[in-house]
């Protein structure tokens, strides 16, 4: 882990998408105290305000403060990241670790699964999810966890493959350790670090996914402060009020970018050998 | 191996171009001959219209569709019984029907049909072609309600329909008049297979001569037509642009002539722009917050009466609809309407009497509801205002929105507190009230009842005389308003930008197009 | 390499039966009905039902589903409930479309990909190197849609050089549809030339470094020969995998893509039909979508075993 913590120190870029990180965590947090309004207050005297000292990024059709919504809106982005990649991280963890860990039979059938599921577009899976579901914030977890689901089953699958007949794991299996505390006491631990660059990438898809979802209208509650959700609403506004859809995408950009940039940097640090040819 | 991958790629590459050239080959076919470039004519008027519309048909069957969009698609091709008067809301005069008689019972319909009426394949229009589309009508079961009360057609000859009943139908005439209950050619549904949704078997003052979905649908003149000089363009071209900016610009820029329901929120700019008029109307579109009158908080009126009262129908009207829609303070009857109720019952919001009708119910330290809206963008716009608004009062609004066919089966099925939604296309008085209202009514999500309100609305319809049946109708928006089963917000305008070259085209509350066989365009 | 062709089309056929099975249950498990959807405000119990038995809804879901895959395979994807046209037309009729969108959104890709992801690669840890590996950062992580908003915003309405929306058919006017068709083009193809680009520089730096390339250094050939006629051959094998990878990712994007857009694609008409619940025209879509991906990803495996002879089988 020291190790880990002393190859991401080296690499700037990372480390840049770490301190962004924190800062959306830190925004998430601190939202009630540090935003300016009342995320939900609308002000019928200050509709469509352009950016001022009043309100530093306008507000919208409503005379809500859009930075106000923004600093909101993280929390948002961060539940939907933390929740449904969490589920897809459990549930393909899982289904990758069986598959490798039991072959023949077991493997086939929950490897056509991972295919079929692959086959679907993210973004039309998780639509047709959400309607099956309804629209709520819980749902759009469910769906964008269902929907990266497959990633880390093959992901995990591949890693575990890739150890299963190590020496190691030969000698815990000759002592007669059980097959589920072999899975987890040894392979899984070991099969950590794709899963760990995966998880950090995973993040950014979903905030994207929830904005996307929102965007379409299929997403979260109408007056939640969603980025997606005020991008959506905004863009009726563009030719008059380009603040109201142009801000929340920014902060979309940079929220995913962020993710992105550590992502990479974790992948540099714990690959050694990626880590030669991409830095 | 090594050599050979250049081949590979280029294989991909033609493979992609192949891809590439399908695309002109089937648009060419389905697009090819649509005309539209010919200069047009402008002998005795002539010329192409071009029009364009918020979403494209969905099919051409009169009979079938549900969709605003598709009507007024289809309605330029056929001819109906009777047809909406121009200028006016709510009364209709005869088309194909030149004479009507009916018995003092109501139950009895004579119509006596124009002489020389022509489909487009040539075929003469009589009264068994009558009777085949209101039976196709029927059987088609998608407005057969209209019709439930038809006991019987005759045809006596060639030119006479008899109608008979099982009980007083007032609106029939204004049902006969919906240009969606248009006459067909029995042959030309045969020769189709019964289907209509690709065809064009009417007898209106234009014909299909191609329709590419999603893209265009050209109507050229029937020089058959039965109205004497009629119609005076030689084209009609509908265009569909979805996107509100491009729709706009379209007109700006003279692609299109007529632009049919604009947004309030583009009437400003549209009015600047050369060359462009904006007419506009108070529509057939109502828009409302229902109240599940059957359990719940809402269950008691006065909770219900407190909802209507601090509901600031004005401001709602400013942030959503830009000021451009008319509140309604009574009934859902709009102002331009005969029917309409002239009084205000809800005025002004009134915050003390909302409360004070609050603290009467036990609600006087607040309540919880749901309310849940549709996909509508304008309608989860006003539930956003009136969460804020009924925040005032204490009461807690959670606002859901729902995908458009979940959200309408939970209105269907009553499971709903609270809701913001509307009503669209409504002529007769009756359409308004009967089946919104009536404890049986078909619509009746509310779940409201009053018999007061069921008495005069049966008595509505039965009677033919319309003072008499104005005066059922104003006691009965007074009952309905004070009981609240609703709270009425605005009725929409119906916008209409058109090129200042266009004459004659009746914008009209129900946004029927009908009026294109009058229309002209000026060189 | 026949066996390996065929191996990998027989574990297809399983994969495709189980996107059937997904396609026809899943779009069954969506609430409300065509039937709702067509009714809209007039919906009443007693008229659903009676629509519900025209069109056969109220048979067990087993045997729908059956009858509905035998059709399938003799090429009849049943008729739209809500426009009652065969679903097979409307999906062929919108394909060429958005087939159009995905290839123009690659070979854009492919265009700011490759002469990126070389020069980074050739003058790695340069400005230029970090410069480009900014580019592909972001260009990951911008949202196609809110991309798609911006090019509107500037390029069609303040400065007019594009239509905002609509779509001219390739026999209207050649340069009218490249012009409606190369915004939403760009605003799909910048994700896939971020991950192209990020691909050919990591290939890049990986084939300079091979023996290969080096010995032939030593032996001088020029430094621009070796670039051109050995190293990028190779680097061009993730361009084709990168093809594959982001094939769903068009598919999907064009989904919101072609909305924002108004491209009458595949994928607005996937959205129309979740709107409508057009079952049959659902099914179908997905079915249609899915099938493709496979098949794409089939194509692409094959190339890449052409291409890339270090494979083995």
């Amino acid at each position: 882990m020291s190790d880990l913590w002393y190859q991401l120190k080296k690499n700037k870029i990372a480390m840049s998408g770490l301190f962004m990180t924190i800062i959306l965590i830190i925004l998430a947090i601190t939202a009630p105290w540090i935003a300016p309004y009342d995320p939900y207050e609308m002000a019928p005297d200050a509709r469509f305000a352009e950016p001022s000292l009043a309100h530093f990024l306008g507000t919208d059709q409503f005379g809500r403060d859009i930075l106000s919504r923004i600093i909101y809106g993280s929390r948002i982005s961060l539940q939907v990241g933390i929740i449904s990649v969490g589920l897809s991280f459990v549930l393909g963890t899982l289904i990758g670790v069986v598959a490798a860990y039991y072959g023949k039979w077991v493997d086939a059938a929950l490897s056509r699964l991972t295919d079929v599921m692959f086959s679907f577009p993210d973004i039309l899976l998780a639509l047709v999810i959400m309607a099956i579901l309804g629209p709520s914030l819980t749902n759009l977890m469910i769906a964008v966890g269902i929907v990266y689901t497959p990633i880390f089953a093959r992901i995990a699958r591949g890693s575990v493959l890739s150890i299963k007949n190590s020496l190691f794991i030969e000698a815990a299996r000759s002592m007669g350790v059980s097959n589920l505390k072999i899975m987890w006491k040894h392979i899984l631990p070991n099969s950590m670090a794709p899963l760990i660059v995966q998880v950090t990438l995973s993040f950014a898809f979903a905030i994207l996914a929830e904005a996307a979802l929102s965007f379409l209208g299929l997403g979260v509650s109408p007056d939640t402060p969603s980025w997606g959700i005020m991008l959506s609403e905004g863009k009726s506004w563009m030719e008059s009020a380009w603040w109201i859809a142009v801000f929340p995408g920014i902060a979309i950009t940079l929220a995913v970018f962020s993710f992105n940039v550590m992502g990479d940097g974790l992948r540099d640090a714990l690959d050694p050998r990626l880590k030669n040819e991409s830095s | 191996m090594k050599k050979s991958y250049w081949g590979w790629l280029l294989v991909l590459f033609v493979l992609i171009l192949a891809g590439c050239t399908d695309p002109t080959e089937t648009t060419e076919e389905s697009g090819g001959n649509d005309g539209g470039e010919e200069a047009a004519s402008s002998e005795d008027g002539g010329g192409t219209l071009t029009i364009t519309d918020l979403s494209d048909a969905q099919s051409l069957d009169p009979h079938v569709v549900t969709d605003a969009a598709s009507m007024r698609y289809i309605e330029n091709m056929y001819n109906t019984l009777f047809r909406y008067t121009e200028g006016s809301y709510g009364e209709v005069e005869g088309e194909l029907v030149d004479e009507h008689e009916i018995s003092d019972d109501g139950l009895t319909y004579t119509l006596t049909l124009h002489e020389g009426v022509k489909f487009h394949n040539g075929d003469d229009l009589t009264s068994e072609d009558v009777k085949y589309s209101i039976e196709r009508i029927i059987e088609n079961e998608v407005r057969s309600a209209q019709f439930d009360a038809l006991e019987s057609i005759e045809t006596p000859s060639d030119t006479e329909v008899v109608m008979t009943l099982n009980e007083p139908v007032a609106p029939l005439l204004t049902f006969l008049a919906y240009p969606m209950n248009a006459i067909v050619n029995e042959t030309i549904v045969e020769e189709n297979d019964g289907d209509l949704s690709n065809a064009d078997a009417g007898s209106g003052a234009f014909q299909l001569e191609n329709w590419s979905m999603d893209q265009e649908m050209v109507l050229t003149k029937f020089d058959d037509y039965f109205k004497e000089g009629k119609p005076y363009l030689d084209e009609v071209v509908w265009r569909s642009i979805p996107d509100e900016t491009s729709r706009t610009t379209a007109i700006r820029n003279g692609e299109v002539d007529i632009l049919m329901q604009a947004e309030p929120k583009d009437i400003s700019m549209l009015e600047d722009a050369e060359g462009v008029d904006v007419e506009m109307i108070d529509g057939s579109y109502w828009e409302y917050l229902g109240m599940n009158t059957e359990d719940g908080p809402l269950a008691e009126q006065e909770v219900r009466q407190a909802v209507a009262w601090a509901i600031d129908r004005s401001a709602i009207n400013d942030s959503v609809k830009f000021g451009e829609a008319t509140p309604l303070l009574s009934g859902p009857v709009p102002p331009n309407h005969w029917a309409h109720l002239d009084e205000e019952i809800y005025p002004e919001p009134d915050l003390d009497q909302a409360r004070e009708l609050l603290e009467e119910a036990g609600y006087g330290d607040g309540l919880d509801i749901e309310l849940i809206v549709g996909t509508n963008q304008f309608q989860i716009d006003a539930a956003q205002v009136i969460k804020q608004q009924l925040s005032e009062v204490d009461i807690n609004v959670e606002v859901l929105s729902q995908e458009d066919s979940v959200f309408f089966d939970a209105l269907g099925s009553g499971d709903f507190e609270m809701t913001v939604v509307g009503w669209v296309g409504f002529v007769d008085p009756d359409e308004f009230l009967y089946n919104i209202f009536h404890t049986d009514g078909m619509y009746n999500q509310q779940n409201y009842s009053n018999s007061e309100v069921d008495e005069l609305l049966e008595q509505g319809r039965s009677e033919q005389d319309q003072e008499q049946r104005k005066e059922l109708y104003d006691e009965a928006q007074r009952l309905i308003a004070e009981d609240a089963p609703m709270a009425f917000l605005y009725v929409n305008p119906q916008i209409t930008a058109m090129r200042d070259n266009v004459q004659d085209f009746d914008v009209n509350p129900t946004v029927t197009t009908k009026s294109l066989e009058d229309t002209k365009i000026e060189e | 390499m026949i066996q390996y062709v065929i191996r990998r089309l027989l574990i297809s056929i399983p994969v495709l039966l189980g996107i059937s099975v997904v396609a026809f249950f899943m779009v069954r498990l969506v609430p409300g009905d065509t039937v709702t959807a067509m009714l809209g405000n007039s919906y009443t119990p007693d008229q659903a039902e009676a629509l519900r038995s025209k069109y056969g809804l109220d048979e067990p879901l087993i045997q729908q589903y059956f009858l509905w895959l035998g059709n399938v395979l003799q090429g009849d994807f049943g008729y739209s409930q809500f426009t009652n046209t065969p679903v097979l037309d409307a999906i062929l009729a919108r394909l060429p479309i958005t087939i159009e969108l995905a290839v123009l959104s690659v070979l854009i890709a492919i265009i700011i990909a490759i002469p990126l992801g070389t020069i980074a690669a050739l003058r790695r840890n340069s400005k230029f190197d970090y410069g480009a590996s900014m580019f592909g950062l972001l260009g990951i992580s911008v949202p196609n849609f809110w991309l798609g908003t911006l090019m509107i915003l500037f390029l069609s309405l303040y400065a007019g050089w594009f239509p905002s929306g609509g779509f001219v058919g390739l026999s209207e006017s050649i340069i009218g549809n490249l012009r409606s068709m190369l915004l939403p083009a760009i605003a799909l193809g910048t994700a896939v030339g971020a991950v192209a680009m990020r691909m050919t520089r990591s290939s890049m730096l990986e084939v300079t470094n091979q023996e290969y390339i080096k010995m032939a250094r030593a032996k001088g050939v020029s430094n621009e020969r070796l670039i051109w006629r050995h190293a990028l051959k190779n680097a061009l094998i993730p361009v084709v995998t990168v093809i594959g990878i982001q094939a769903g990712y068009l598919l999907g994007g064009s989904v919101v893509i072609e909305q924002i857009f108004g491209l009458p694609g595949v994928g607005q008409l996937a959205l129309q039909a979740i709107t409508n619940r057009d079952y049959a025209l659902l099914q179908g879509t997905i079915l249609f979508i899915a099938s493709a991906f496979v098949i794409v990803n089939l194509i692409v495996d094959v190339i890449y075993g052409f291409l890339n002879p270090q494979i083995r089988y």
